[in-house]
């Protein structure tokens, strides 16, 4: 390459892994976020069907 | 006669505000994945225009002036720049969770309804979500372009003070178990945290020689190639806030009816 060009753009090659970083980390966080919130509700949702088949046991005997 | 009145109109008023209230919450629900898919896909052409059609801005000036694309560029080009399109957005949804938070809590000040309470504690799990982002995406930044991975800058300071007490808030609220209780003091903790977020905020402008630039100015000049993918970003991340609060806020309530349920077939059990 040109050393003008060279130059011009030698704080670009270096910063592309923090730019690259910045981003990957952002969407990390919030996939890890849903998937805890998702996570979650599967296991609530699961308890509250066990403690519903337990209620509608006890309601036969 | 005129009391009962009276008294009659205030529970339809009531009544009618809960049944809005209902239709809002069950819309709001029914929308939640249109949401989150309209605010990512909103974000994601953000991202791409903030690399496609916003030009690099310029840092320190280069030896020799070189002609690139037909234009005369004088200065060396900055890539890092380009975590502003992601770093300010995710800040300002940062600050409107800590203001619903405030609000909510306020909110239960005033009504003493539980429901505030929880709605100001999501509120304040996703001011915390999106202050870790603006962190973890400034420090980057703060690495390449000053070399160092902290420093004592006052915007950086009262961010972090802030991020601190919503760390607190939870704390706080994990420590006390009487529920009215536990409203209650993290309400008014929630206030405070809420005015630091203030302070952080206005930071910039209250001490001028701190190093973190001012963002939102009326003079910024920020040309249409460069606000067009902000602002779609920033509309994105406001989407994908919304669509979260809504979802954690409906795993929040099941766990709740669950909670309930629980202790009423505790009670059952323990009188057969």
């Amino acid at each position: 390459m040109d050393s003008i060009l060279a130059e011009i753009y030698s704080t670009v090659l270096p910063a592309a892994p923090y730019v690259i970083a910045a981003y990957a980390l952002i969407w990390l966080v919030l996939l890890a976020y849903v998937a805890v919130v998702i996570s979650n509700l599967k296991k609530t949702e699961r308890e509250m069907a066990a403690l519903r088949e337990e209620l509608q046991r006890q309601q036969k005997d | 006669m005129c009391e009962e009145a009276v008294k009659d109109k205030k529970t339809t008023e009531r009544d009618d505000k809960a049944v809005v209230e209902g239709a809002a919450t069950a819309l709001a629900d029914r929308m939640l994945l249109p949401l989150l898919v309209a605010g990512a896909l909103l974000a994601s052409l953000g991202f791409v225009l903030a690399f496609t059609t916003a030009p690099l801005v310029v840092g320190a000036e280069a030896d020799v002036p070189a002609l690139i694309g037909g234009q005369m560029v004088t200065h060396k080009l900055l890539l890092s720049q380009k975590i502003f399109f992601f770093h300010v957005p995710v800040a300002v949804v940062s600050f409107i969770g800590l203001f619903v938070m405030a609000l909510y809590g306020l909110r239960f000040l005033r009504q003493r309804d539980q429901i505030y309470d929880l709605k100001a504690m999501v509120a304040a799990e996703i001011a915390l979500l999106f202050i870790v982002m603006t962190m973890l995406s400034g420090e980057l930044w703060e690495r390449f372009e000053w070399g160092v991975w902290w420093t004592w800058e006052p915007r950086l300071t009262t961010y972090l003070i802030l991020m601190l007490l919503v760390i607190a808030y939870f704390i706080l609220r994990a420590g006390i178990d009487d529920p009215e209780r536990r409203a209650v003091f993290a309400s008014a903790f929630g206030a405070i945290a809420f005015v630091d977020g203030l302070i952080s905020l206005a930071v910039t402008r209250l001490i001028p020689a701190g190093a973190h630039p001012v963002v939102f100015r009326t003079d910024s000049g920020l040309p249409p190639a460069m606000l067009v993918p902000f602002i779609l970003t920033l509309l994105g991340m406001l989407l994908v806030a919304f669509g979260l609060y809504r979802f954690r806020l409906r795993e929040r309530r099941l766990h709740q009816q669950l909670d309930e349920l629980k202790a009423s077939y505790e009670n059952q059990k323990g009188m057969h």
